[in-house]
């Protein structure tokens, strides 16, 4: 029994990592109809910056915190003029998913060569003794990892909800030409869902260092997975991503304890394949009728 | 008619150059992962290999010329290896290649360098084929300074059977061709003392959480784990253990000595103890002394990422040298000859060696040469 708990514990925040990156795409896909498929990297930025102002700088954390959302903020705008506005202008439909590539292929790069290509430890402010329940240990980084992923999914979900910002946004997503008849921005609203994008996968960034170990390609794998998350969970849906990551963090630790390791990632890609066929805009994504 | 002349002479010069077309320089190629996980390991490769050049130029270079090194990222990839090898060889005409790190990238391009009749010395990868290859090729051309996986899971399972009288042993192995290649040896040298690993688990590089893998190690019992795998992921076992409150030995591959083992890893990370060649903490041999200084000064590095692939990688430059200056050129055949029969001793900073390859044996070191260094107190030691 024990032993079940402590793997979904395991399971269940390693599904939250994944579930943040995948919400950097959910973000903007919803806007934009595009989204940032080296949302991986930035969430290694995110790692690297912090590491650099908390470990090697030693500054505070808090400053740290308002220095990778100034990462952030900087590196989404920068994104947006380079990658997405030049698409959204040609209305091209596959140049957004190359230069996004490309951008983080450039930014993975340029962290091994002016920063290291080693893998760094970053120490959990809550310390890096893990709690016992029982013969359970769980990180305080872990359930820290939890609740912030929570936070940040039911927070954007209840902005996009409640503020005047946050229903434009929804608007845009809906139809996106009714909505700038109605006088809102819409490359306004692009750009901030990118820039809110980015800032949460920085911010991500430095919440699963301490578990992750800091690297030039601490987002590579994590953001293959979380493209996995966002097709399962809806592409449109931020309840849907947190299922999605449950669903695969989850499977995996139970498949590699009680199937084998070298199938683990297995039931969760089935999956991938089972709702492609069967319910292609994801879990809790809407149907997608286009009229012709 | 004057400036025909000039031209006549302008040209007849750049015929005069162009004809002498002895190279100047000896080229040699160096590739391994200097980008992705596996960096740190060919970075301090590559390191050790530019200081030993850089000593050997500055010394007035092999038979009076200098040494060029070529580079080449494999990126760990073993398509990419194959690529670069290939480059090295018809476009840049190395006369050698020394590297790499990864064993896929090495099995998939040491061919190359045999068809050209180039001699290559790995100097990293433990699991790469060389003494396997002389079925084919019995005018192999692969040499290694390393200690070969054989040595190492020997080592490792006498450590954990014969040493510490451990029954029931966990394995816990990546799944690149490295870790399989491993557990693969790791079970026949279990075999040969009748028994059979409790469990076998797998893990993937960039993997951060064990914890269902030694779950499944701890139900079977398991008083000992045997794990072949790079320093993040050794450390993402080590750190798992504590999280689950159980605590093993740990016995493995040389990339226990890694920097990223032992920096992640933390006091988790005590008493792990691995086979290696070299240990930079308290050595004593004077010309090990003298490469450390240097290395230190020159990178600006200390502890050294991967010590034991920067020795490795300083003594394959300077062994090469010694067969290229007692073949007295640059054939290939001939250094082959030379490497297979080395007339001077060679001391490196590893080990010395006397003849350290014969015409069908071409692994340089051998167990004498390898000692189990321990980790404890951030650093390792024997």
């Amino acid at each position: 029994m024990n032993e079940t708990i402590q793997l979904l514990i395991s399971g269940i925040a390693q599904g939250m990592i994944y579930s943040l990156v995948a919400f950097g795409y959910n973000m903007t896909y919803a806007t934009s109809r595009m989204f940032n498929f080296s949302n991986g990297n930035f969430l290694m930025l995110g790692g690297v910056v912090g590491y650099a102002l908390y470990m090697s700088a030693k500054l505070p954390f808090i400053a740290m915190l308002l220095g990778i959302v100034l990462v952030g903020l900087i590196m989404g705008w920068i994104l947006y003029k380079t990658s997405i506005e030049p698409s959204l202008q040609s209305k091209s439909n596959v140049a957004w998913i190359l230069a996004t590539l490309a951008f983080g292929i450039i930014l993975k790069n340029s962290v091994e060569v002016f920063w290291s290509t080693d893998d760094f430890r970053f120490e959990s402010p809550l310390g890096n003794t893990p709690l016992r329940f029982g013969t359970v240990g769980v990180y305080p980084q872990e359930i820290l990892i939890i609740i912030v992923s929570l936070l940040i999914v039911v927070g954007v979900e209840a902005f996009k909800k409640y503020s005047i910002l946050g229903k434009a946004i929804v608007a845009v997503s809906e139809d996106k030409n009714t909505a700038s008849l109605m006088g809102i921005n819409q490359h306004f609203i692009i750009l901030f869902s990118f820039l809110l994008a980015s800032v949460i996968a920085c911010i991500a960034g430095t919440l699963v260092a301490p578990i992750t170990l800091v690297s030039a390609t601490m987002g590579t794998v994590l953001g293959v997975k979380a493209y996995a998350v966002s097709i399962i969970g809806g592409l449109e849906s931020g309840y849907g991503v947190l299922l999605g990551g449950l669903i695969i963090g989850v499977s995996e630790s139970l498949t590699a304890r009680f199937i084998s390791t070298g199938y683990k990632d297995a039931p969760g890609f089935i999956l991938l394949i089972l709702i492609l066929l069967f319910l292609p805009s994801g879990i809790f994504g809407k149907k997608v009728i286009k009229k012709v | 008619m004057k400036n025909l002349t000039k031209f006549c002479l302008f040209s007849l010069a750049i015929g005069i150059t162009s004809c002498s077309s002895e190279p100047k320089t000896i080229k040699i190629g160096v590739y391994g992962p200097f980008t992705g996980g596996s960096a740190p390991m060919g970075a301090s490769m590559r390191n050790g290999v530019q200081l030993a050049a850089e000593e050997i130029n500055a010394a007035g270079g092999i038979n009076g010329k200098k040494i060029e090194l070529v580079e080449r990222d494999d990126e760990a990839k073993n398509e990419r290896g194959g690529q670069v090898v290939q480059e090295l060889l018809d476009k840049e005409k190395c006369v050698a290649l020394l590297g790499p790190i990864n064993t896929g990238v090495a099995d998939a391009s040491t061919k190359y360098a045999q068809q050209k009749k180039v001699p290559q010395i790995i100097n990293v990868s433990a699991g790469a084929k060389v003494n396997d290859l002389f079925k084919d090729n019995p005018e192999n051309y692969i040499f290694r300074i390393a200690a070969s996986d054989y040595v190492q899971s020997e080592m490792i399972v006498r450590e954990a059977i014969d040493v510490r009288k451990k029954k029931k042993v966990g394995i816990l192995c990546d799944d690149t061709n490295y870790g399989q290649g491993g557990r693969d040896k790791m079970e026949k040298a279990l075999a040969t003392r009748n028994l059979k690993a409790a469990t076998t688990g797998k893990f993937k590089v960039k993997d951060t959480d064990m914890t269902p893998q030694l779950q499944e190690a701890k139900k079977a019992g398991v008083e000992v784990l045997l794990c072949y795998g790079i320093g993040p992921e050794l450390a993402a076992i080590a750190n798992s253990m504590e999280k689950i409150g159980w605590k093993v030995p740990m016995i493995g591959s040389w990339t226990l000595s890694m920097n990223n083992f032992i920096n992640n890893a933390t006091k988790n990370g005590d008493g792990a103890t691995m086979p290696q060649t070299f240990i930079e903490l308290g050595a004593t041999n004077p010309k090990a002394v003298k490469f450390l200084e240097d290395y230190h000064k020159k990178f600006n590095e200390n502890p050294i990422a991967v010590a034991v692939a920067a020795a490795q990688g300083y003594d394959s430059m300077n062994l090469l040298k010694a067969a290229i200056e007692q073949a007295q050129g640059t054939n290939g055949a001939k250094i082959k000859a030379a490497l297979e029969d080395l007339q001077k001793p060679f001391e490196g900073v590893t080990s010395t060696y006397n003849k350290p390859f014969s015409k069908t044996d071409h692994e340089a070191i051998k167990e004498a040469n390898v000692t189990m260094g321990v980790v404890g107190g951030g650093r390792y030691h024997s």
